[in-house]
Formats: C-alpha cells, structure tokens, sequence
C-alpha cells in the first residue's frame, strides 16, 4: 500500500511542476491580441525594444501576447514559436525574424489567416518577401546607413572639413547587411564630407571586442598618425577605446561606435570613448505598437517606417536636454 | 582424439611477453584443469584460445581445423565457448537476450524484412535450457542485473551450453560461489564430461581441481611447465610446479597467503 | 510482501517495458501534460496544432532518434548539432552554388552528415580517444567547417523541391512530419526487434560480455557513429528546408535537447537501456511543454526552466523505478 502512495505523489508531483509553471505565466486570450515575436531578450537592445512594446501598448490600451526565441541564432526554434503564436489567432504578428527566410512559412500563414505582418528591425528582405509572396504592413526601424552618416557628420563636426588623416572602420560580422549598412553610411558621408579623412582599412570586427582591439592595435602599428576609428557597434568600439589608450594615443584619435548601450555611455561620461550613434529600440518598439493600432483602424501607414538615431557624446549626455535622451535605456 | 591443440603460442603486450610458447593439447571429452600462480598467463592463454586476443606465433588447432585466423564469434561457432570469471553478462538484458547474444535466431516481420529476432523461440528456448540445468529463476524475462550471483552464473552456464559446444573453457567458476553451489558446479562438469564435451577448467581451488579433472596443466611464466595425470599426482605436487622448485613451505606459506 | 502477486500496475508496466520497449511513467506524464495544457489552454486541443507539435519536434525528433542509438551503445555524440548545420551547408551549398539536382543536394546532406560521423567512429574506435572528446572536437570541427564553405552567411534561395521536403504539406500533414515518423517507426523496429539493435544495446550494457559473445564490437561502433551522423544529416536537411537556407549556425546546442529527449524517454545515460519509441515520447514531452506554454504566452526562459526540471524528475523516477527492481 505504501508503494501506491508513493507512486500517486509522484504523478502528482509530476502534474504539480507542470501546473506551476503554467499558472506563472497563465493569461485568457482575448480578442484583437498582438502578437510580438523577437530574437531573443538576452541582450539590453532587445530588453529595450519589448519595455518600448510595452508602454506602447498599455498607452494604445491593446493587448499583446510576447514571446523571443532562446538566442539569436535559433532560427528554426523562432520558427516553432511563430507557427505556435497564430493558434491564438493574434490579428496582428510584430516579429523580428533571426535571418531573412527563417519565418517565411509561418508569415505566409499568418498573411492566409488575414493576420498583419510587421518587420521589426527590419529584419526581412524585400525581395525575398516579393518571390515569397509576402506583404508586411509596414518595416520599422533604425535606418542604419543613416546611423552611419551621423557617425561621420560628427567627425567631421569636430575635426574640421579640411582635417587630413588616417581613418580606421571596424565592421560588423563579415556579410551581415547592419554591419555594412553602418560602415556604408559612415564611409560615403565622409567622403562626402571632408575627403581629406582616408579611409586606410575597413576590416571585419565580428562584432568582437577582442578582435577590435587587435585590428585597432595593428592599425595604429602601420599608421601612427591614426586619427578616428569608426565601429559598427559599441562592443567593439569599447575594445578599440582600450587599444588606443594603451598605445597612449587618447586624446589624437577619435572614436566612434553605434547603438548607445549603458557600457558606452559610461564610457563616454568617463570621457574615453568619443561619441555612440544611438538607436532607440525603446522608440522602435512603441512606435510598431503605433502604428499597428494605426493600420487595423484603416488608417494609412507608411511601408518603411525609419526611427531616428540619436548621437551621444559627453556634452549631450551632461547637458540631458535633447528629448530623445529619455529613449536612451 | 585431440580436439584442441596449441603449439607455440606466444603473445605480448607492448614490451610485457606473457606467453612464451605454450603448448597444450585436450582430447574430446576431457577435463583439463589449468593452474598457475597469478601473472602466470592463464587468462591471456584462454583469451587466445577464444579469439579474443590474437596470438603472435604459434598455431592453434581446433576439431581438425587451424583456428588461428577466426575471430571471437567464428570459433563460438565452431563450438568453443568460455564461461568468464566475471560472467561476461549484458546486465540489463533479460535471459533470453544474454543467452542468445550474438546468435539470435530471425525470422521475417509479416514474411517480408529480415533480420528481425525470434524473441518467443528464444525465450521458450532459454526457459527450456534453465530448466535442463535444473536451476531456478524468478522470471525468465528479467534484466539478468537483478539476479543474485548464484543465478547469474546460472545464466552464464546456459549461455555455454546451448549451442552445444565441444569445448567448455570455465575460468574461476567457482571463486564467488556458495558451497552448495560450487558442487553444482562440479557435478556440471562432469556431466558435460559424460556427454562427450570437453572443459577446461582454471580454477584457484586445487581441491576441485583435483576432485574433477582427468589432466592437469600448470602454466608458469608464460609457459606449459607441467603436464601432470590427475590420478597420479597430488595436492604437493601441484603446488610445488605452480611455484617452481621443491620449496615447499615457501608453497605452502603461499597456499595460505592466497 | 515478495511472494504477493504483482499488482495490475505492476503488470502493465511491465508488459509495457517487454512489449513496447517503453517506460510507463513518460507515457503517463506525456498525457497529463496533454492533459493539464487542454484544460488551461483552448486553443491546444486541435488538429493543426497537434501537427504543430509534430513539426515543431521533427527535426530534434531525428537527431534525438541519433543520441538513442549511440547513447545505447554505451557512446555519446556531442557533435549531432554541429553536423546537423555542417550538412545542412553542404545541401545548399550543391543546391544553391554548385546548382546541381536537389536530388544531389539531398543526398549530399545525409552523405555529409555520415562521413563526419564516419570519422567520429574510427577515432574512437581505432585512435583510443574518448567519444566524449572525439565528438567535442567534432562538434569545433563541423561547425568550423559549415562556417568555412558558407562563409559565414546562410546560404539562401534553395531549390522548391528541397524547399517543399521542410514545407510541403500532403495530405494536409506537413513533410517534416511524414519524414520524420517513417524514420522513427524504421528506427524503433530495428532497434528493438533487430540483431542489429540488440547488438547495440548488449554493447552499451558490457562492451566485455558483447566481445565475448562474438560481436565485433569496433566494426559495430563504427556503424553507430556513421548511422548517427547520417540521422543528424537528415536532420540537417529538414532544418535547411524549413527555413529555406543553408544556415551554417543551425543546430546549436540542438545535442544538448536531443540527449534530453532521450534520457527523459527512459534511456540509460551509461547505455544498454534504450528505445525509439521511448525517446519519441520523450521528444513529444518536451514538444507539448514548449508548444503548451507558449500558447499559454509564458516566456520562453520559463519553458527552459520547465523542460530542465522534468528532465531532472524522469531520471529521478527512473532511478526510483530501478532502484525498487533491482530490490525485489
């Protein structure tokens, strides 16, 4: 008799863990929910953009259902998790897809089931969409060419249109399109600009703090007289930071990195790292929430929407009056 | 008729030479005991008898046919099989499954894919060679993991004898055992013995050694240092070749120590 | 107490370990589980989302098949995910750079996948390296190589044929599913029904008692190996055609969830206990979680923290369960 006991506890026990873990997050689906789906939440741009969801939503007073796959690389897990979310019939589907195709099967359902597409991030490809048959409401988010260009329009703003010197560009992940979209900005601006500034290398960072930091070292071997870095991203950028200090060159070499992330800012504060092109996620997030609300009550929405981005540098950050500094999580 | 004969076999590890050519014959129906002191090479010459090692000279024959070249489960079928000191038993496995490893009978799933095991012939078969043996198991479908020694020797016994082997190599079978069960033991031997079937027995316990055996054989560094009569030998005898030399109290200090 | 006659739970799980090869407990839990989900969930009660289930599960579903097999073989695979990408690349790279058929695209993930595998068998059995490291270093190895010919960058644009294998829906039942439930029916008779699975599991249980009995135990564990790096090219093949790209991150950490499928579907870590249909359930336990409570909109850490605490119970249940055997 003890035995039967023992086993009933331990189905209980069983029955018990799965219930506790369902009631944590146990919510009764209701009518025009928004479904949200993002790469992942593991990393503060990604906290950024769902606490902008978020607001968005409890000030457009809808309902929004959020899931994120486990790390940016899974691709097919995302997949799994779209292809769960429009069991519940959300009418609208937000969804920052990890690569350009991975979530194609499951938005061709949801634009069958009538449900609205929206690209996060602008993650997905026109043209793919276009031979998918696809048709997202709107793109939204950080138009990184532009991000770019302001990276080179403070440069330029602090050395002078007829500055001469060597400049270095640290990309992202040899062949992802943000990290060339940044580096193309920020390349053609200057050009533009003050063709005075050479570019002498624009290598492949990998979006690596490590691997900045030696390209920055070696760079600085070949050209002593190395006057900016521009990186693609604030990791790398802090690494290239570190570089020059230890080659004792701070004050002659400017640097700039894009997204505006808590390290870069203290870095700035510290006045070590130069200036950081901020995206806002937490606007790019309230704004698809918008402009959701915007586009099921039939009103017109552009196709691509872009989300301004935001220089930070020591003067902005101690000044605190931009309006957008709010944004800056 | 000599059913089993080596000649020469020598076999090293690396820069270790355990056997340093051993010669041994055993005729059908035999009852060969093998003893030696621990290192002697017994097991590594047992192995090569089996297949699993591969001797490095020498030649072995079996049942009029050069064995050398075969492996492990060639030579079970040509009816050589060994009884482990550690059994040899997949332990998760029921009886059937251990008695049968390696030699499953198959049949057709719905008369059309090979290859798919016999499970009801096996069990009935194995239920059928328990019993011969006279022996007792809970169930027959039982992870053998679950049985107390006595009985997974049962199995292991089984094991040897179902595909009716001429030769039975038993390597300590009774070293674990309870006194009732060694005289089982024993009473098998010679029962396989009266059948025609040859064994070779390596035991520590020269008592059954000589209580059952026809010939003993002592090993001693790797080679065949003595072949003694069962009949016509004794307790001193074999102890004093299994440590070489006449010193019998250093033996007899030995037999105590071991 | 021991001489009672066995109670009728007793007996049918029993019958259920003789018959079906499988643990009773994972059943039972997969159906309170089914259970729990449709009284909270009203959405997880229906056709298309138990197809969800099933195609949210296929590709791990396949790589788990993989870690049963060499798990009861007393191995471990750690390099299943790095090789599933690996071959994944290798499809799209013939059908995507080379341009040849996808017939060829085909068979090159799988060939792929069972070459890797291949190498992963004679090292451990010819080179004496422990398969834990040789399939550590095969999962650097694949995965540096999947980097290497694609690049870096997914490869895209695949051919409709491949793309219709990861999303072609016949019969309303979508490929993944049809390809993936063929190949564990296959995978379980031949593990529980066949020599050659039995082989397996004796090995897994005492690699001595396998040799003894007259297996060739090296020759056998090559055959694992290169059988699991073929799965987890299948695997590799369903992944790229889902997503439609050759992507040369695929499959990451997809080892560590394959194993779990399988320890929590009743398969002895140490080998020698081991069954398709086991891991099966296994695989779907998890699937239901993971599809459950994301109905249930619980963020996904919750569902890791889930999953990790019911692979923890089943083994508990499990030792529990053996533990009471071996006393009787």
């Amino acid at each position: 008799m003890t035995s039967l006991t023992l086993k009933i506890n331990r189905f209980t026990l069983a029955l018990g863990v799965v219930l506790a873990f369902s009631v944590i997050g146990i919510a009764k689906a209701e009518d025009g929910e928004y479904g949200v789906l993002m790469k992942t939440l593991a990393n503060p741009f990604w906290g950024a953009m769902a606490q902008g969801v978020a607001d968005g939503a409890k000030e457009a007073g809808v309902k929004y259902f959020q899931q994120a796959a486990e790390s940016d690389q899974a691709a097919e897990p995302q997949l799994n998790l779209c292809n769960t979310m429009l069991e519940r019939k959300p009418v609208a589907m937000i969804t920052a897809a990890i690569n350009s195709t991975n979530l194609l099967p499951c938005l061709k359902s949801a634009q069958e089931a009538g449900i609205k597409i929206v690209d996060l991030d602008n993650n997905l490809d026109q043209a793919v969409l276009d031979k998918e048959g696809v048709k997202v409401t709107f793109h939204i988010g950080s138009d990184n060419i532009a991000a770019g260009a302001q990276g080179a329009e403070y440069l330029v703003s602090k050395l002078g249109k007829d500055a001469k010197g060597p400049v270095l560009v640290i990309e992202g992940l040899s062949g992802n399109i943000t990290g060339e979209k940044r580096a193309k900005g920020f390349a053609d601006k200057l050009k533009e600009l003050a063709p005075g500034l050479q570019i002498v290398a624009s290598l492949p960072g990998d979006w690596d703090r490590g691997k900045a930091a030696s390209i920055a070292t070696d760079t600085l071997t070949a050209h002593p007289d190395l006057v900016a870095i521009f990186c693609a991203n604030d990791g790398m950028a802090l690494g290239a930071v570190e570089s020059v200090y230890a080659a004792g060159k701070g004050p002659q070499v400017t640097i700039i990195g894009v997204d505006g992330n808590v390290d870069a800012v203290k870095s700035i504060k510290e006045g070590r790292l130069n200036a950081s092109v901020a995206q806002l996620p937490y606007l790019v997030g309230k704004q698809a929430v918008e402009n959701v609300k915007k586009a099921l009550a039939g009103e017109k929405v552009e196709e691509s929407i872009a989300v301004p981005t935001l220089v930070l540098t020591k003067d902005v950050i101690d000044a605190g009056k931009e309006p957008m500094l709010q944004y800056v999580k | 008729m000599t059913l089993l004969s080596l000649h020469g076999i020598r076999k090293s590890f690396g820069a270790v030479d355990v056997l340093h050519g051993v010669d041994l014959s055993v005729a059908a129906g035999e009852v060969v005991g093998l003893v030696g002191d621990n290192g002697a090479g017994k097991s590594t010459l047992m192995k090569t008898i089996t297949g699993i090692y591969r001797a490095d000279t020498g030649s072995i024959e079996f049942d009029g046919k050069d064995i050398l070249a075969l492996d492990p489960g060639q030579r079970r079928q040509l009816g050589i099989e060994m009884i482990y000191q550690d059994l040899s038993l997949a332990k998760q496995q029921d009886v059937a499954s251990n008695i049968f490893l390696g030699r499953e009978p198959t049949k057709r799933l719905f008369g059309l894919f090979p290859g798919f095991v016999d499970k009801g012939e096996m069990d009935r078969q194995a239920a059928k060679m328990i019993e011969r043996l006279g022996a007792h198991l809970p169930s027959i479908n039982r992870s053998v993991g679950s049985f107390s020694g006595g009985q997974q020797q049962t199995v292991a016994i089984a094991r040897a004898l179902t595909f009716n082997p001429k030769l039975v190599i038993m390597d300590e079978p009774t070293a674990a055992l309870a006194v009732r069960e060694v005289q089982s033991v024993l009473d098998l031997i010679r029962r396989l013995k009266s059948e025609g079937i040859a064994v070779i027995l390596i035991s520590h316990r020269l008592n059954d050694v000589l209580s059952v055996t026809d010939r003993i054989v002592v090993l001693r560094h790797g080679r065949a240092d003595a072949d003694l009569v069962t009949a016509r030998t004794n307790m001193n005898e074999v102890v004093s070749r299994i440590v070489g030399g006449g010193d019998i109290a250093a033996a007899a200090a030995h037999e105590q120590r071991g | 107490m021991a001489s009672e006659q066995p109670g009728f739970w007793a007996r049918v799980q029993r019958a259920s370990v003789e018959r079906l090869h499988i643990r009773l407990e994972s059943l039972v839990v997969l159906l309170a589980l089914g259970t729990a989900m449709a009284l909270l969930s009203p959405y997880f009660l229906s056709l298309s989302n138990f197809l969800n289930i099933l195609l949210a599960t296929s590709t791990i579903g396949v790589l788990a098949i993989a870690a049963t097999f060499v798990i009861g073989s007393g191995g471990l695979d750690l390099s299943l995910g790095s090789v599933m990408g690996l071959a994944g690349v290798a499809g799209a790279f013939v059908a995507v750079n080379l341009g040849w058929p996808s017939v060829l695209a085909v068979i090159a993930c799988i060939l792929a996948g069972a070459i890797a595998g291949y190498i992963n068998g004679q090292l451990v059995t010819r080179a004496f390296v422990p398969a834990f490291i040789v399939t550590l270093g095969m999962l650097g190895l694949a995965r540096g190589l999947a980097l290497v010919i694609s690049q870096g960058r997914a490869i895209y644009g695949l051919p409709p044929e491949i793309v219709y294998i990861g999303q072609g829906r016949p019969f309303g039942i979508p490929m993944p599913v049809i390809i993936f439930v063929l190949t564990a029916i296959v995978a379980h008779a031949v593990l529980a029904y066949t020599r050659f699975g039995r082989h397996t599991l004796a090995l897994g249980d005492s690699e001595g008692a396998a040799r003894a009995a007259g297996i060739r135990v090296e020759h056998h564990r090559r055959i694992i190996y290169t059988l699991s790096g073929a799965l987890a090219g299948l695997a590799g093949l369903l992944f790229t055609a889902r997503v439609n790209a050759g992507d040369p991150t695929a499959g990451i950490n997809y080892e560590l969830t394959a194993i779990t499928a399988a320890i929590i579907g009743g398969t002895n870590l140490f080998g020698g206990r081991a069954s398709i249909l086991g891991t099966m359930i296994g695989a779907l336990i998890m699937g239901v979680l993971q599809n459950g409570l994301t109905l249930l909109a619980v963020q996904s850490y919750y569902q890791q923290m889930a999953i990790g605490a019911v692979l923890i119970l089943a083994v508990f249940i499990d030792q529990y369960q053996v533990r009471k055997e071996s006393r009787v």
